[in-house]
């Protein structure tokens, strides 16, 4: 039986049948509504001269305001005239200038860019004939809930609210809704529009099964809990927030602020209050006891662009940041442009410039450098020592759960990884043997405590230059002295790092692990570096040099961990490892610190061998060299018990024999090799993830900085007037600014921007919202409400749902569930040509909008038809394949895009890297912004560029590699059904399978005659191909899958 | 969505409608399905072959006669100093480490010389008078000074942002704010492209002598203007553009045989949804695998004479040097690519002036020489506008053994496309140091005024309405300098 859920709305038209009231202006004698019919003619044609830039009114009349308009007005040449005499056409001014044919008298001058129409001035003159009425702009007017409309059949009442809202003008136009849309393309689209990802097939089939009446209302349900929904739900607000994981300006440098990403994404998951969701990404650290979740969402006032530009000048830059912030705020909130008041008074909304500068006011207070760097020219004392790789504070430390999570996931693939190795180092007889001298030698050196595993290699020779004197201590370790201070030109020279090289003699054995210890001295003052310094730096090169050679054999460091240390960074993100560089910890200088440098290659030394080691510092006091056989991991300190108790033991069990074997595998490594690459990339993975500390941008608040009304945004200008913080002057519940009370904060904007009062939030969220589900906006420019804007086609629905949002407590999820159970957004999306003339746009909602995906979801649509997209959700951003060479032209620091070699090069689009000078390529060519400026509206283009990401970028052919290798398994004759209901949530009709049965022959044919193309194209990717499988089969499914990929169909949701 | 007010997104709605609605209000009755069996897949890849999806530009007609069809940006990244150039300073020279003058600096905006005591610094190298023209030109720039009959050389250059990242913006789009469409997109927007088996507007990128100043993609972005207004970046690694290259083990005819298969299935979507986006989609594809073959082709490079190598300086077709490129360039302008920009990132010199300046005109000069011979000889100039120049000009005061960014005044030259050759325009005061109100002084927003009447367009009337306003390249200033033009 039909479901109510299967019941489309044009049945309920016909139940209701046309009794509603018929709306609009067309025929003549019909009322004319300023707000709709009149303001937009105004505005567009009239109030760049006559409206509220008074700066530009040079004749000094006004059409904006009602009783300026119908005032008597003195011209210059002292011509008394009245613009608008209400009912009487011909009396006034406006009316005579309108038709007038005189190139000198006629309005809008000959020469102005916006003529009016015939139907225009019809519309005035019927205005005016009316009586003149002016209406409060809709949208600062306060919102007015009516109720849905009611009719006087029973059927209406029980109808879904929207649909009575969009019943009415269709009716009144005869036009019949469409029916609603099948069940599989409901649930694709339901699922893609809620998650961004396609159902599965068994989702389409339980759905198309189900036949309770509440059927759609349960999946709804199902999919609004979903945690990939605050995926979706993330894209659009990142876009206005503008998150990208680089500064912007210049040298594009990194931000660490994905936590920020992760706030938002949990925020739209667990439904935070719309209300609560503005004041913690505006003021959450100005919240009482704030918690990290609040301040990582302050976070949100430190997305600015950001500029370490040598040269730049702070005051230019705060301005420019300040500005930025009040197009982002108003832009993505109010649906309004302010921009244009950076520089003068808005020329047809009622913002002034003094508006722009008091709502910069209210984050004066931000702690922001104008220049994130120290120069001699722009001297940033609080930033001293800042170079290009450190990170833009203020941030603040928190654990990321994702981290976590993938710290313990390396920590069992290594353990994995390691008995794998174990296994294959006791394969034959000779490895057996290996493990048994090499563990021989490991027990004799632990036999004498946990630390014995080092011993000493002491220095032999020790050579130094830069007038640095070396001497080797008793115990072989070298202290270093500095010569007297040498002084130039009045100031002490500059000290600079020096080489300094020692010879030393390790033990004989294996050796894996060099330890470098930096020890304390008396001649220092008791201090680990000269001259009582504060932290030493350190770079340390190995070589080898066998006994009766000359020649030293570089020793390649794989990596190299210290017990304690000070962050070094690279492009704003902290090192893992210090092989490359080792800054001790200020705090314990007068403590022994030690590092450990794991060799790539572990060596075998004999007698007389001797290593080399040169030593890079202008610091470091006094140090003393170990080595050890053991490495691979930690350092030997830190072995586990039982495998420690296993290397001890004389007769070890079989148990411990596999422990000692990955021990041996890890430190000695197998084969000629060198130690396994695998498990030194996770170790280094695994160091990376901090024990899942991370940091990220956020708010801290500081005495704040004067503002001023900057004269046509110039920011050198210091003769403006200060301004205190103060919401827009003409907006109902306006902040305003009172120089005897306290000073409004940040706390209160967001308070203000997200209260009842405030008659733009909602109506600009709720206006979003609906061009998320239905395409366009109920009013179709949804970053301008205002004069400017459209006025909504449907006002009373805007109004009553903007309303409905603020009753529900800013329930987010429930507007979400509104909008997507209404009948109107079920319709079917197939074009109707006989509304082609009536409604071209379907702006009447006579059916639903077919519409692309965006960027991310383009992406992630293919990858999950595949089985192939990762779903973890959150952590720091990744990078999949991307073209080499893309970041050239970036510098300061140069930099390369190094590709994601494990499970995160499968992971949604929305934790791609966002490069905001060179967005990743693929997610460009779809439209998405670079986030560099605030973006209420993606672009929705259609090129060749997209046809050639879809159909050459390595993530899609792989992508139909891996969709090939899942329909293979499935019995020949469902493959291709098995394939289209991963992809399109369908059955593939007659003729597409005829279609593509024979496309797949003739490939079949080609890739079995060329089985070398087979093997590429099966081999794109990081992903290795199934084993065990026909190549050239699979290269033909391969073909067919890319041709599903690149389906129109694939990538638009109907 | 801006959907309803991109015109041609409505142009295009209204072609796909009038296409359906051939047969009168009567097929309203024949119902969707029966019509939609009437568009024959087949048709639409014939149309699709016509091109008749080329964006032919929002402009109907030209505002007046145009001169030139297409330019070539040959953009000095860094910022080039006027005062080693094409402006000597006789005064300056003799005013050499002597304080600066305070009266020209009161006030005035310093980018690294903030803070610091400013002395004169005068120019190492020569200049001579040139060619019958007799512009001056630095003897640094000895190709340049054999085209001195060719160029115009403007003085009196200003702009308004002192730092490179701003300055590029402001020196593409006319504003600093992100999100403006670059010039080279208002072009393709204005007029669309001649070609469409390649981009309209392409970008190349060289270096050198070190690597310099970053420049973002978002110099060549078509901002608020849809997407494929946007410059295309060949990239001087791997494809020269991006995914233009077949996957591994697919040749051209499977290619091939991938997008009718496409094509095919696209239309039977076609004929079920009546979407007339998918008539679009068809097309794109179909010119991706144009490109597929034209791009390759173009960067070919392998049948130029030895001759027009040597002209060049071009040591290794397709190095990625700037002497190739300026080949490249004129190999798209033949083509008919609408908006072509070279980058040089290597003329920010505040140190070492003398030593850098010294390198970067050897890698520069030869090719933007060879390009105006080149084009005057293949009959090209004289509808291509080449424009020569920086994002700003450098400080007559020393920098250590450098210059500082300078707004108040540099030079460009700019040659072909309307442009009166041999002409020396503008002019700076003794020092260098501001451009001179003489009435031949230009803005950034008078050169993007000045370039569009070239192409017969009235910089007020190539706009663009978004966020309630009608956004133009000129912002809201601009006049066109005729005093340059033929």
């Amino acid at each position: 039986m039909l479901g109510i859920h299967r019941t489309p709305l044009s049945l309920l038209l016909l139940a209701v049948g046309l009794s509603l009231d018929a709306m609009g202006a067309e025929t003549s004698g019909a009322p004319v509504e300023f707000n709709r019919d009149i303001r937009p003619i105004l505005s567009n044609t009239c109030f760049k001269c006559h409206g509220p830039d008074v700066a530009a009114n040079k004749s000094g009349l006004r059409l904006d305001v009602r009783e300026a308009a119908l005032a008597t007005h003195t011209a210059k040449t002292g011509l008394v005239t009245t613009a608008i005499v209400p009912g009487k056409v011909t009396a006034s001014e406006l009316w005579r200038r309108v038709t007038a044919n005189d190139p000198q008298t006629v309005m809008p001058p000959p020469d102005a860019l916006h003529q009016l129409t015939g139907n225009d001035k019809e519309l005035l003159k019927r205005w005016i004939e009316q009586g003149a009425k002016y209406q409060p702009h809709w949208a600062y007017a306060p919102m007015e809930k009516k109720a849905a409309p009611a009719a006087k059949a029973g059927v209406l009442a029980a109808m879904h609210p929207i649909d009575r809202f969009v019943l009415v003008p269709l009716s009144a136009k005869g036009v019949q809704p469409s029916s609603e849309a099948p069940p599989g393309t409901l649930i694709r689209r339901l699922t893609l529009d809620l998650t961004g990802l396609p159902p599965t097939a068994s989702e389409v089939e339980a759905f198309v099964d189900d036949l309770r009446p509440d059927a759609y209302e349960r999946l709804v349900d199902r999919v609004l809990a979903s945690p990939h929904y605050g995926e979706r739900m993330a894209v659009p607000w990142l876009d206005l927030v503008r998150f990208a994981d680089s500064v912007g300006f210049h040298g594009d440098q990194e931000q660490n602020i994905f936590p920020y990403r992760d706030y938002v994404v949990d925020a739209f998951n667990r439904n935070l209050p719309f209300d609560r969701f503005t004041v913690e990404q505006i003021a959450g650290d100005l919240l009482p006891n704030a918690t990290t979740a609040q301040r990582v969402a302050s976070g949100f006032n430190r997305l600015n662009m950001m500029t370490r530009e040598g040269g730049a000048q702070s005051k230019e830059y705060l301005a420019k940041y300040s500005a930025d912030r009040v197009r982002a705020v108003s832009t993505a909130w109010l649906g309004s442009t302010m921009a244009c008041c950076e520089c003068h008074d808005h020329k047809f909304d009622p913002f002034s410039t003094r508006d722009f500068y008091s709502l910069a006011a209210f984050f004066s207070d931000v702690q922001q450098w104008g220049v994130y760097g120290d120069y001699e020219y722009t001297p940033e004392p609080e930033l001293k020592g800042v170079d290009n790789d450190h990170p833009f504070p203020p941030e603040i430390e928190l654990t990321s759960p994702y981290l976590v999570e993938r710290a313990a996931r390396l920590r069992k693939q290594i353990a994995e990884r390691t008995a794998v190795l174990a296994r294959q180092a006791m394969e034959s007889p000779a490895g057996q043997a290996a493990i048994e001298r090499w563990a021989a030698e490991v027990r004799t050196r632990l036999k004498d405590g946990p630390s014995s595993a080092w011993s000493a290699a002491p220095a032999s020779n020790a050579e130094s230059t830069e007038g640095v004197t070396t001497t080797i201590l008793p115990d072989g370790s070298v202290l270093f002295v500095d010569p007297p201070p040498t002084v130039v030109e009045g100031k002490p020279a500059v000290k600079k790092p020096n080489p300094n090289r020692l010879t030393l003699l390790p033990a004989s054995g294996p050796l894996s692990t060099v330890r470098v210890e930096v020890l304390p001295d008396d001649a220092h003052g008791g201090y680990t570096t000269r001259e009582q310094k504060y932290r030493f730096d350190l770079r340390l090169t190995l070589a080898l040099r066998r006994a009766g050679r000359t020649q030293n054999e570089p020793l390649a460091i794989g990596y190299a961990f210290a017990e304690k240390s000070t962050e070094s960074y690279f492009n704003g993100k902290p090192l893992a490892s210090v092989h490359t560089r080792w800054r001790s910890d200020r705090k314990i200088v007068r403590e022994p610190q030690a590092a450990v440098y794991h060799l790539s290659e572990p060596i075998e030394i004999a007698p007389g061998d001797e290593l080399v080691a040169v030593l890079t510092s202008g610091d470091v006091g006094r140090v003393r060299f170990t080595t050890s056989p053991l490495g691979g991991t930690l350092p030997p300190e830190e072995l586990p018990p039982e495998t420690r108790a296993a290397l001890l033991a004389d007769r070890p069990t079989a148990a411990q024999n596999v422990l000692i074997a990955g021990v041996y595998a890890r430190s000695a490594g197998i084969g000629e090799k060198g130690l396994d690459s695998v498990s030194t990339g996770l170790l280094l993975d695994l160091a990376g993830c901090h024990e899942g500390r991370t940091q990220s941008l956020v708010t801290v608040s500081v005495d704040p900085r004067v503002t001023r009304v900057l004269g046509r945004g110039n920011w050198q200008d210091d003769t403006g007037e200060i301004v205190a913080p103060a919401t827009p002057h003409f907006l109902p519940g306006a902040k305003k600014a009172s120089p005897a009370g306290p000073r409004s904060s940040r706390l209160d904007l967001a308070r203000w921007i997200a209260s009842r009062e405030n008659p733009l939030t909602a109506r600009t969220f709720v206006n979003r919202l609906w061009g998320q589900f239905f395409g366009t906006g109920l009013s179709a420019v949804v970053d301008d409400l205002g004069m400017q804007g459209e006025y909504p086609t449907h006002p009373e629905l805007l109004d009553w749902l903007s309303l409905e949002f603020v009753d529900r407590g800013w329930d987010v999820k429930a507007m979400v569930r509104l909008l997507v159970t209404s009948a109107t957004y079920k319709q079917s999306s197939t074009r109707r040509p006989e509304l082609a003339d009536l409604d071209p746009a379907n702006r009447l909602l006579a059916a639903q909008n077919a519409r692309r995906l965006d960027a991310e979801f383009v992406r992630d649509n293919a990858l999950f038809a595949a089985g192939l997209l990762n779903l973890d959700l959150g952590g720091p951003s990744v990078h999949p394949y991307q073209p080499e060479g893309y970041y050239a032209a970036i510098n300061f620091p140069q930099r390369d895009y190094l590709a994601d070699t494990d499970e995160r090069q499968y992971r949604r689009g929305i934790y791609m890297h966002w490069q905001r000078t060179f967005l990743h390529p693929m997610l460009a060519n779809f439209d998405a912004p670079s986030r560099e400026e605030c973006t209420a509206a993606r672009n929705l283009s259609t090129t060749p560029q997209q046809a050639l990401t879809l159909m050459n970028d390595p993530t899609f052919v792989e992508a139909a590699r891996v969709l090939a290798e899942r329909v293979l398994p499935v019995e020949p004759a469902k493959r291709l059904d098995a394939a289209f209901l991963r992809v399109l949530a369908r059955e593939p009709s007659a003729r597409e399978r005829a279609s593509l049965e024979k496309f797949y022959n003739q490939q079949l044919i080609a890739f079995r005659a060329q089985p070398e193309d087979a093997r590429k194209l099966t081999s794109v990717g990081l992903r290795p191909a199934a084993k065990d499988v026909d190549r050239a089969e699979l290269a033909a499914w391969t073909a067919v899958s890319r041709v599903l990929l690149n389906l129109n169909e694939t990538i638009v949701r109907y | 969505m801006n959907l309803p007010l991109d015109p041609e997104l409505l142009r295009k709605r209204q072609q796909a409608w009038s296409r359906r609605t051939f047969l009168g209000k009567s097929a309203q009755a024949i119902g969707a399905l029966a019509l939609g069996s009437l568009v024959n897949p087949s048709l639409l890849k014939a149309a699709t072959a016509t091109g008749d999806q080329r964006w032919r530009g929002i402009l109907s007609a030209p505002h007046f006669p145009p001169r030139a069809k297409r330019v070539i940006h040959l953009c000095m990244a860094g910022g080039p100093s006027h005062l080693e150039t094409f402006d000597p300073k006789p005064r300056l020279n003799a005013l050499h480490g002597q304080p600066f003058p305070e009266s020209f600096t009161k006030g005035q905006q310093l980018a690294q010389l903030q803070n610091a005591v400013l002395k004169a610094r005068g120019s190492s190298f020569g200049f001579s008078r040139c060619g019958l023209s007799g512009q001056t030109i630095s003897d640094l720039l000895p190709h340049t000074q054999s085209i001195a009959d060719d160029i115009c050389i403007v003085r009196s250059m200003h702009t308004e942002q002192i730092n490179h990242d701003p300055a590029h913006a402001f020196m593409n789009a006319g504003s600093i704010i992100k999100g403006r469409p670059s010039m080279g997109s208002w072009l393709l927007y204005g007029l669309g492209s001649e070609v469409d088996n390649l981009p309209g507007y392409v970008v190349l990128m060289s270096n050198g002598p070190g690597a310099d100043q970053p420049v973002s993609a978002r110099q060549w972005s078509a901002g608020l203007l849809p997407s494929k207004f946007q410059g295309v970046q060949f990239q001087s690694k791997g494809a020269p553009v991006h995914y233009v290259g077949n996957p591994d083990g697919v040749c051209q005819s499977m290619q091939r045989q991938m997008i009718d298969e496409v094509a095919e299935l696209n239309g039977f979507c076609a004929e079920k949804t009546l979407d007339p986006e998918i008539q679009t989609r068809i097309a794109q594809y179909e010119l991706a695998f144009k490109m597929q073959t034209s791009v390759p082709e173009l960067a070919d490079m392998s049948g130029e004479p030895q001759s027009t190598l040597d002209l060049y300086g071009v040591k290794e077709p397709g190095d990625g040097s700037f002497a190739s490129n300026c080949l490249l360039a004129r190999r798209l302008a033949e083509r008919g690519v609408r908006f072509i920009q070279l980058y040089h990132r290597g003329w920010d010199h505040h140190g070492d002036l003398d030593g850098n300046i010294q390198k970067v005109t050897k890698l520069v000069d030869q090719g933007s020489a060879a390009l105006i011979k080149d084009l005057k000889q293949r009959g090209l100039l004289d509808d291509t506008l080449v424009i020569w120049g920086g994002e700003f000009g450098r400080t007559p005061m020393g920098q250590g053994t450098g210059r500082d960014h300078h707004i108040n005044a540099f030079s460009i030259w700019m040659a072909g496309g309307g442009i009166r050759p041999g002409l020396s325009w503008g002019s700076t005061d003794e020092l260098g140091y501001r451009y001179l109100e003489d009435g031949q002084q230009m803005h950034v927003h008078d050169l993007h005024a000045t370039m569009l009447a070239t192409f017969g367009i009235d910089h007020e009337r190539l706009t663009y309405r978004s966020q309630g306003r009608d956004f133009r390249l000129t912002d809201v200033a601009g006049k066109v300098v005729k005093g340059i033009l033929v």
